[in-house]
């Protein structure tokens, strides 16, 4: 099957590890410092960019051989951009909380250079299936990245996971105190920056 | 190369088609939306009032509604402070109406226990929007709280969370003389050996204009509810006790 061709699987895995939008390229990175306090946001946050990044990747192969390359910017743009909106209101819809507290980064997820990256480098190039899987390696190769910082943040910053207390009463009883600075924004920065490094380490990308 | 007139066409006719399924989308959801922005706004009435969630509990639309049908009372006030029974809450817009103000009553058990109203006005970047509650002495601050603003994530968006709400209670809105002095929302720290330190809460760093702009639209608002609680203050006068 053409889907699961080793062109296809690399489509998803490379932006996981070796060629990972935040921690290799350095992208998006706005966003994630924004949305990783807590891992519910975050969760949230890679569904939306995972699915505005498969279906705008997808939507612009299908009518590339349409589109005019002199506008060909505009008309990404506005692909991504109803499909953010549409994701917006659906949050609106069904998850208002959720809506509440990821705040303007969900309409923000327009701006992000990922979507608009993919959309004109691979997808105006390569086929339905192929741009589809790009969209969504990198989208979860971005939310995965997310959830990691977002775990760090949450479980020294607030004590908590996913909502949950994790760090028992005790703990706090006998001096623990929460880590204020992994609560603001510093603290994503300093997260992210080891995160990088260690993806350096471990992925080894050849023009570094 | 294309021609001029089918890049324009192709262009124009992506926008229409997008156009077209977001609004449909949208007014599909609007129903959904804007039972969740009604139900929001009453959980911030509750929740100014001191009826607030558990830790870790969670309320669904219809906790919302019981709770806010069994112990809130609405009545529309014109600006003498009187009761207009023949207008209602649907025909009321507190953020322009200048001639009738709603006002949010606790009753628990037959017993008033404070007064919510809202509380509107710039920030920053957006406006804010809000409830303070009075306790019945029409003077103390029961609670405050902001469901709907646009600052910033941070700074001026702190004015939500309940370390910054939290130092509202308890504080005075009137001084010895009863003249409503409001709340005021410092740069810095509150200096609590000062003797303006009754009505005064800690600023938000990084966000003088959000705070500025709340200490503003706070009195405001209570000027416009002051024949009111003018009264209330008259019937309880006799409980309050001066502490300093």
């Amino acid at each position: 099957m053409a889907l699961l061709s080793k062109a296809s699987r690399s489509a998803v895995a490379d932006p996981l590890l070796k060629n990972n939008p935040i921690g290799v390229q350095v992208l998006g990175i706005c966003s994630a410092l924004a949305v990783t306090i807590r891992v519910d946001q975050a969760v949230i946050m890679t569904a939306a960019v995972v699915f505005v990044l498969s279906m705008s990747n997808s939507i612009i192969s299908l009518i590339r051989s349409f589109i005019p390359n002199r506008t060909r910017i505009i008309i990404q743009l506005s692909i991504i951009a109803g499909l953010v909106t549409f994701i917006d209101e659906i949050l609106q819809a069904y998850m208002y909380d959720m809506s509440k507290q990821l705040t303007v980064f969900v309409g923000l997820i327009i701006t992000n250079c990922i979507v608009m990256g993919r959309a004109d480098a691979f997808a105006m190039q390569n086929s339905l299936g192929k741009s589809f899987l790009d969209g969504m390696g990198n989208g979860l190769g971005y939310g995965g990245i997310l959830i990691v910082v977002s775990f760090f943040r949450e479980l020294l910053g607030s004590g908590t996971l996913y909502g949950y207390q994790v760090v028992p009463q005790w703990a706090y009883e006998n001096g623990y105190e929460n880590l204020g600075l992994m609560v603001l924004s510093p603290g994503a920065f300093i997260v992210l920056g080891l995160i990088v490094w260690l993806q350096l380490q471990v992925a080894k990308p050849e023009d570094h | 190369m294309r021609s001029n007139t089918y890049v324009l066409l192709f262009t124009a006719l992506v926008t229409v088609i997008l156009g077209f399924l977001l609004s449909v989308t949208y007014s599909q959801l609007k129903e959904l939306q804007e039972e969740n922005v009604a139900v929001d706004m009453r959980k911030n009435i509750l929740r100014s009032l001191d009826i607030r969630e558990e830790e870790g509990e969670i309320w669904t639309n219809e906790t919302v509604q019981y709770l806010y049908e069994t112990f809130i009372r609405t009545t529309i006030l014109d600006s003498d402070g009187r009761d207009v029974s023949d207008v209602t809450i649907e025909m009321v817009d507190a953020e322009v109406d200048t001639t009738y103000f709603p006002l949010f009553t606790k009753v628990v058990n037959g017993d008033i226990e404070g007064y919510a109203i809202p509380v509107i006005g710039r920030g920053l970047w957006s406006t804010l929007y809000g409830y303070l509650a009075l306790e019945p002495d029409g003077i103390t601050v029961k609670g405050i709280q902001f469901y709907k603003h646009k600052e910033t994530p941070g700074l001026g968006g702190e004015v939500e969370k309940d370390w910054f709400t939290g130092n509202f209670i308890g504080k005075r809105v009137t001084d010895e003389e009863g003249q409503l002095v409001s709340i005021q929302v410092l740069r810095g720290k509150v200096d609590p050996g000062s003797s303006e330190a009754y009505h005064q809460v800690d600023g938000i760093s990084g966000a003088t204009v959000t705070s500025k702009g709340v200490t503003n639209f706070l009195m405001d608002d209570l000027k416009k509810y002051e024949p009111f609680f003018q009264k209330i203050r008259k019937d309880t006068a006799e409980e309050i006790v001066w502490r300093y």
